[in-house]
């Protein structure tokens, strides 16, 4: 499925939970999708040759209390495992909550995987809330 | 050395910042060119080897089949010398012996040629290997790649609004507050739907006969005055 096709799939779909997908396409080809249980975080969708790649960036480096770099960067390696279906990460000075899947994965499997991300990122966040500016 | 370690090197290196790839993107198609090149490589060494493999086994039919002629001639030959034709036995013999020296001669090509159809497979098995890793390695490029530009949109606006102190916390904030009025929503739908629900059930009851009538008559309001004036 292209993420063209996979924009088109999530607009028209409302989840069990009720969560709806706002998905658009930006030129450089990476979709962005705001799911309705989060909607301040949205989840960037980019493909490679083998998986679906589904991105949350959570915050900057920047925005950590400079002190508490080390405690929050070993509460994120505490917490990753315990997360289901996502991984926390850094990418640049960008901290991320990311998922991969299959391509060949079906739309119902990803839309909760999209639902759980969202839900995650709702978590993680809490918990490293006091760290940040 | 890794890939990943070299591209572990480029983003603690801080060449990731924004708009600025840390992937080489004249490295990446290189490297795509040269996977290609050697799959071409590969078909056709596979193509070669089809052929080899073929003529290997023509010539191990060739050599079964000399094997079987010197033997009858060879159970022909012992007729032959049981029967004291010793003269007929010996050209037998000597057409016994042409045979075993080409069947020697074949018996060498065909292990040759064996020994070099093993050779190139093994040969295409271990360039095969290559390939699959180079795959392996060219997709943790592009996955780096992709979350690269997944992420750079949004840190560009982290960028933007660093000025904004709590942005984590006024985020959060705002999904508390709408999911609370969205639970608050969903109650009211529930409430209302409970509602409705007693109304129905009411209807239902009063249709059966069952609890207070919801519309008192005229008639059932005289017959009660008229008990009442009788009890006075």
């Amino acid at each position: 499925m292209s993420l063209s096709e996979l924009a088109f799939k999530l607009n028209d779909h409302v989840t069990n939970e009720g969560t709806r997908f706002d998905a658009v396409l930006s030129e450089e080809g990476v979709l962005e999708v705001v799911c309705s249980n989060n909607d301040e975080f949205p989840i960037n969708i980019v493909k490679t040759d083998t998986q679906l790649l589904a991105i949350t960036p959570l915050f900057d480096a920047k925005e950590v209390q400079a002190e508490k770099l080390a405690e929050l960067n070993e509460e994120l390696l505490y917490m990753s495992p315990a997360i289901p279906l996502s991984s926390i990460g850094r990418q640049g000075s960008t901290y991320i909550l990311f998922g991969a899947m299959a391509l060949n994965t079906v739309f119902e499997n990803i839309v909760h995987e999209l639902e759980i991300q969202a839900e995650n990122t709702l978590e993680v966040l809490q918990v490293v809330e006091p760290l940040l500016v | 050395m890794s890939i990943l370690k070299n591209i572990l090197t480029a983003i603690r290196g801080g060449a990731s910042e924004a708009g600025e790839s840390i992937i080489d993107a004249n490295a990446v198609r290189i490297l795509e060119q040269e996977i290609r090149d050697a799959e071409t490589a590969i078909g056709k060494a596979k193509q070669s080897l089809t052929n080899l493999k073929a003529t290997e086994i023509q010539l191990k039919r060739e050599l079964n089949s000399l094997q079987n002629d010197a033997a009858s001639y060879e159970s022909k030959a012992m007729q032959a010398l049981e029967s004291n034709n010793e003269a007929l036995a010996g050209e037998v013999a000597a057409r016994i012996a042409e045979i075993e020296a080409e069947a020697a001669d074949k018996s060498a090509e065909h292990q040759s040629l064996s020994a070099q159809v093993n050779k190139i497979n093994s040969m295409i098995r271990q360039r095969e290997k290559t390939i699959q890793k180079n795959r392996r390695e060219l997709e943790k490029i592009k996955t780096v790649e992709q979350l690269q530009k997944a992420t750079s949109s949004m840190s560009t606006n982290f960028a933007a609004t660093s000025s904004s102190e709590h942005r984590v916390s006024k985020a959060l904030d705002r999904v508390k507050q709408k999911q609370t009025n969205w639970e608050d929503k969903m109650e009211a739908g529930e409430w209302m739907a409970e509602e409705s629900r007693g109304d129905e059930l009411d209807k239902k009851l009063s249709a059966a006969g069952i609890g207070a009538s919801s519309s008192v008559g005229g008639a059932s309001v005289l017959e009660r005055l008229k008990q009442k004036k009788a009890g006075q």
